[in-house]
């Protein structure tokens, strides 16, 4: 009767000394990073790799005059946008293409198709169907976002168990209620894992969508200042957005995960 | 053979009965051809009974339990429950299912796991909570509603699946071959565990099992199927009074009786 107490006193002291050896190798990581980062940047003209201390200067500047909040702002409103259309559209075709074999394997091809084509592709496209406009980044996150998430959707339902269903069954269970509580907790760590995906391939084509559909959002400063050769800024942007995905990602995205899936044995072994 | 269940059922249509299955047959498709898996079943078992159907796999005793839980139907024959006259469904004559596997959903807490045998009707959740509490405690897991699944041993998510076959307070629990992934201990265990619990509930309980052992240590009446079609060869009252043990010799010798009936 005292296993459980046994097992949890057993896992959480291991995993909290690893984590300070993780916090501890992380910070040495940075340090390494930024130490040979300044090195380099002694003998080579700033326009080509400006140091710490430029660009720590550049991204004062853009916090001060409020560029800064306004572009990240304007990305993370698009991103989100075409984030969101893509799980409402994802996840109930996921769902439909896992639950029906047959339209399963007839829509089979379609998702390697979408996910080769190139997000710069779908950026002209948005430009030629679009213009310059919120649609054009939105679009392109929505078509890179959305493959990822049926795919991991349509996983997720087909590993739904047939014993539940059964379950359910003799219990005279409604269906719609089976969706609501079998197919659903069985699909969400699949739907969560292809979000993650999908949010940080948005982020990152956003950008390519903006730099060449835009008048403004994070690319669209990018782009401006390579053109003005404002090598500091690029980097005071790069920074900033290296920052905001790692804090999305290990803050909360993280957590949330642990949090969710921990009736997981392996989750909880980490 | 027809005149022994003739026999029984005679002897207890004057109290009120459980179940009773007149003439039930059942074939499925088995490449093409129809296999007959159950042929005129006929059984009477009294409230409060508990029944064993034992046979060797094949014998269609899995078939005849969910025949008589209404998740497949009978081709021929009738599933008649707490003393209706028909094999309409009733909504007061609750069944409680326990599978061969514990079947406890793994993103589900114990006490959620125990509540979701509720969430199928319309009670309200705080109800809903309470009973699966009150349910918990009945088979001692009490201490456990937090866990989840994987936290639990083999005896105790056995134990959790009990509870939510009986939060229901089902009028008839339906168990297939429950404790044949339990190791010998923990099986004996659950014997006790669900002994006491009839004691208390009285419900009719009839379950599926190829041990003939289990059979003779928990049932009051053994139906010993022949396969191939299923059939009921035999109907043996084990008039031992209980708590049972595999080394009494009145045990054994009725192990032995069952097992030349096999």
């Amino acid at each position: 009767m005292s296993e459980l107490t046994e097992e949890r006193a057993l896992v959480r002291p291991i995993s909290r000394k690893l984590r300070l050896d993780l916090l501890t190798q992380r910070i040495v990581l940075v340090a390494v990073f930024v130490g040979i980062w300044w090195l380099s940047s002694l003998s080579v003209p700033h326009y080509i790799l400006p140091g710490p201390a430029r660009v720590w200067e550049a991204l004062q500047l853009i916090v001060r005059n409020g560029d800064l909040w306004s572009n990240l702002g304007i990305t993370f409103w698009r991103v989100a946008i075409g984030f969101v259309f893509a799980a409402l559209v994802g996840l109930p075709f996921g769902i439909v293409l896992g639950a029906n074999k047959r339209a399963g394997d007839f829509f089979e091809p379609v998702i390697p198709v979408l996910n080769t084509v190139s997000s710069a592709i779908w950026a002209i496209f948005a430009i030629i169907w679009f213009g310059i406009s919120n649609a054009t980044t939105i679009f392109v996150v929505f078509m890179t976002a959305m493959p990822l998430i049926i795919t991991n959707v349509w996983q997720g339902t087909r590993t739904v168990n047939a014993d539940f269903i059964e379950l359910a069954r003799v219990l005279r269970m409604p269906d719609w209620k089976v969706m609501t509580k079998i197919y659903l907790p069985t699909i969400l760590p699949y739907f969560f894992s292809g979000a993650r995906l999908a949010f940080g391939f948005g982020w990152r084509v956003s950008l390519v969508a903006e730099t060449i559909g835009s008048s403004s959002g994070v690319g669209y400063r990018l782009r401006q200042a390579a053109d003005l050769i404002r090598t500091d800024q690029v980097f005071a942007w790069t920074l900033t957005l290296v920052i905001m995905m790692a804090t999305i990602e290990m803050g909360m995205l993280r957590p949330l995960e642990n949090y969710l899936f921990r009736w997981k044995k392996d989750a909880e072994a980490q | 053979m027809d005149g022994l269940t003739q026999e029984t059922s005679t002897a207890v249509e004057r109290a009120s009965f459980a179940i009773r299955l007149d003439g039930i047959s059942k074939s499925f498709a088995n490449a093409g051809e129809p296999l007959e898996v159950l042929k005129n079943i006929n059984l009477t078992v009294a409230e409060q009974a508990i029944v064993g159907l034992l046979g060797a796999s094949g014998s269609g005793k899995s078939t005849l339990l969910n025949i008589i839980s209404g998740i497949v139907k009978p081709d021929r024959g009738q599933v008649c429950l707490c003393g209706a006259a028909s094999d309409e469904f009733n909504d007061w004559c609750a069944i409680g299912y326990m599978f061969q596997d514990d079947r406890l959903l793994p993103w589900r807490t114990a006490i959620r796991n125990v509540e979701f045998a509720l969430e199928a009707g319309s009670l309200p959740k705080t109800e809903r909570i309470q009973r699966a509490h009150e349910t918990l405690k009945l088979v001692d897991l009490g201490r456990f509603e937090e866990a989840f699944p994987y936290q639990l041993s083999g005896g105790m998510r056995s134990r959790v699946a009990l509870a939510r076959s009986l939060v229901t307070q089902p009028r008839i629990l339906l168990m297939d071959e429950p404790f044949s992934r339990l190791d010998a201990q923990t099986r004996t265990l659950m014997h006790a565990e669900l002994l006491r619990i009839h004691e208390l509930k009285r419900m009719t309980v009839v379950f599926v099992t190829h041990d003939v052992a289990e059979a003779v240590v928990l049932a009051d009446r053994v139906a010993v199927m022949s396969p191939r079609p299923g059939t009921i060869r035999e109907v043996v009252e084990i008039a031992l009074t209980r708590p049972r043990d595999v080394t009494q010799p009145e045990v054994t010798s009725y192990i032995q009786r069952l097992l030349a009936l096999i």
